[in-house]
């Protein structure tokens, strides 16, 4: 409001003198009554703070460890990489969804950990003072975002990442999650499993209901649970039955992906 | 003594002092004004395909005309190590695709060293760190660490520093690309944002045959097509015919790597901690990085034999006939390096067959089509000094 002010003083300067008397007591009152007609449109004060997004790993509700054995009904699995592109990140509030991030990768196995610990994967953001209702979550890459290569984004946009986009389906890979499972029974994994998960096909919202109180600075905490992921309405996923240890390459054969991304929702957890 | 003799010391003295001045020492006090030569770096972008990425640039050290020539000159010229005798270039040679062909390389002192010099083409893209084992994080810092070992170019800074101070001309190159104003402001980190500079620009040219293919300007031969679609598992279905050779896993994306870290099967052991070299466990010192080393780019793979962090492959061939064994089951061992070929379900246990001769010789001639003889071939990389 101010710098209008100063804006209209200014142009007030300028043209002053080319006005008659009549024009300059119009222009005086105009000029006066300027700063109470702006008052009166100027939104309520609204204040932001810093919103902590943090995902972490999980299995079967402890934190994921990389080659950690782990048990899946009667057979040992370990994992080795797990990340996911997530987009629309919002929150909910009054049925609207404000938005807080197109896409973001979120990797929990980084090359550059020290141990085997999975990593928590953290983002922040600016976020209006309010009650939320709710976090709204895109697993994977929405299809605007998913009908580019990582040619058409900058430098560190989490697009930009050439390894995780497959040219063979003209899309990025939403999630890939990787690892063993032990099937001859000597405790130690030795059959490779992985789930590379792509294509618009698969990709899917949900919402979590959650009151989210954003009043100074503010947090929340996301959980994937890779057990979860892998458990479909009450069952493990058959790890002895060799269809079930791989997604197919294949953009035709997408059946496993989707079925893996459609219960992402399933396997997440608000904390 | 006589003063005739002392006034003859005295000069002795003297004249020492300044010869020892010329050679390695920093030049001490004011050393040289600079200030009259112009500075005006001229903005200096970065080729690249059109299909390639944005080329990542460091905000501390955009690139300059002025930058990239004085790394040049420096990654070319052997003031660099102890004797003056060998340079960035001596193991990383443009017709080599910046490698210098051995098994390993050999040092000032014929000490050879333990690992393979890798191709620094596209090496702008490598951000998940340098060298096998990602123990620099970023050219800058990587450029500083040959100089002062002790197995390859066994100098100090301060004596590097000392010659390029003293320099008849790389004082003036230095003012020209960072306007420093005194020879006295020549520093290690500045010879290292150059030689990174210069190294940035080592990008492919676009027009090695894969390239000209993806476009559209270009066809494949049959085997050269069969070699792709197993290389990036695009035959549909993947039939005995075009199975999976797994290869993009590892070396995927426009670059043909990740720059991720794997254990790539290469070695039998025990336990981890039985591998020769760690590599990237060394950095990290996690056990379940021993034995894992970067995935090297494939692009003009076949100019820089021999193969993998220690050479022990001298063809492609070889190569192929080691992933064609799937593995050895170490537990850290990289899954899709047992997963090659074409899946064979006995029960629930899948076995993966591994490449015929003909799909071996199909990947080949792929990989065969990733030369850039227009990269390697580039006047604006070559040795400044021929």
């Amino acid at each position: 409001m101010l710098t209008n002010g100063v804006r209209c003083f200014c142009l007030y300067q300028t043209f002053l003198p080319t006005l008659n008397m009549k024009h300059r007591i119009v222009l005086f009152l105009l000029a006066a009554l300027l700063p109470f007609a702006a008052c009166k449109d100027e939104d309520p004060v609204t204040n932001t703070n810093n919103f902590t997004l943090t995902f972490r790993a999980l299995y079967d509700g402890m934190p994921l460890e990389k080659y950690t054995n782990y048990s899946f009904g009667d057979k040992q699995v370990l994992y080795d990489k797990f990340n996911t592109f997530i987009s629309n990140i919002s929150l909910i509030k009054d049925g609207q969804e404000v938005l807080l991030s197109d896409i973001e990768w979120v990797n929990f196995t980084p090359d550059s950990a020290p141990d085997d610990r999975a990593v928590e994967v953290s983002f922040k953001y600016s976020v209006p003072d309010g009650d939320y209702t709710g976090l709204k979550l895109g697993y994977g890459v929405r299809a605007d975002l998913n009908a580019k290569k990582p040619s058409d984004y900058p430098v560190g946009h989490p697009l930009y990442l050439e390894t995780e986009y497959w040219p063979g389906w003209s899309s990025y890979i939403f999630t890939k999650v990787q690892g063993k499972v032990d099937l001859d029974g000597d405790n130690t994994p030795e059959t490779s499993i992985f789930y590379h998960c792509g294509s618009d096909a698969v990709y899917n919202e949900a919402t979590m209901n959650r009151t989210i109180r954003v009043a100074g600075d503010a947090a929340l905490v996301v959980e994937f649970d890779l057990k979860k992921l892998f458990t479909f309405n009450g069952q493990l996923l058959d790890l002895t039955v060799p269809s079930n240890q791989v997604t197919s390459h294949d953009a035709s054969n997408i059946a496993l992906g989707q079925k893996v991304m459609d219960n992402f929702k399933n396997a997440t957890i608000l904390q | 003594m006589g003063s005739g003799r002392v006034v003859l010391l005295a000069i002795a003295a003297g004249v020492l002092l300044l010869a020892r001045c010329t050679k390695d020492d920093p030049a001490p006090g004011s050393g040289c004004d600079l200030t009259g030569i112009p500075y005006n770096p001229t903005p200096y972008t970065i080729l690249k395909p059109d299909h390639f990425p944005q080329v990542p640039v460091p905000a501390g050290n955009p690139q300059t005309a002025e930058g990239v020539q004085l790394g040049r000159r420096l990654f070319y010229d052997p003031i660099l190590s102890g004797d003056s005798t060998m340079s960035c270039s001596s193991c990383h040679l443009p017709q080599g695709s910046f490698t210098d062909n051995k098994a390993v390389s050999k040092g000032i002192d014929g000490i050879e060293g333990r690992r393979s010099a890798m191709s620094l083409l596209n090496i702008a893209y490598a951000t998940n760190g340098l060298f096998w084992d990602g123990r620099a994080a970023a050219l800058e810092d990587q450029a500083l660490l040959p100089v002062e070992d002790p197995i390859e170019m066994h100098a100090t800074w301060t004596q590097v520093v000392g010659r390029l101070r003293n320099h008849s001309e790389y004082p003036e190159l230095f003012r020209k690309a960072f306007g420093i104003s005194n020879c006295s402001q020549i520093t290690k980190e500045l010879a290292a944002r150059a030689l990174a500079q210069f190294e940035r620009i080592l990008i492919s040219s676009g027009t090695s045959k894969f390239d000209l293919f993806t476009n559209g300007d270009a066809e494949f031969e049959d085997e050269e097509l069969r070699g792709k679609l197993m290389f990036f598992d695009e035959g549909q279905n993947a039939s005995p015919a075009l199975p999976d050779a797994q290869c993009f896993h590892c070396h995927g994306g426009i670059t043909l790597t990740g720059n991720n870290y794997f254990n790539n099967g290469l070695d039998s052991v025990g336990a981890l901690s039985e591998f020769v070299d760690i590599g990237r466990g060394e950095v990290t010192k996690n056990p379940s990085d021993y034995g894992k080393f970067r995935a090297p780019t494939l692009r003009n793979i076949a100019l820089t034999a021999p193969y993998m962090h220690d050479g022990r492959f001298a063809t492609l061939e070889e190569v192929m006939a080691q992933y064609n064994d799937n593995g050895f089951g170490v537990s850290n061992e990289d899954i899709f390096v047992q997963q090659i070929g074409f899946p064979v379900t006995v029960g629930s246990t899948v076995h993966y067959s591994g490449l015929t001769a003909q799909q071996t010789k199909d990947v080949i001639a792929f990989l065969h089509t990733l030369t850039d003889t227009t990269f390697v071939n580039n006047p604006d990389i070559q040795d400044p000094f021929q």
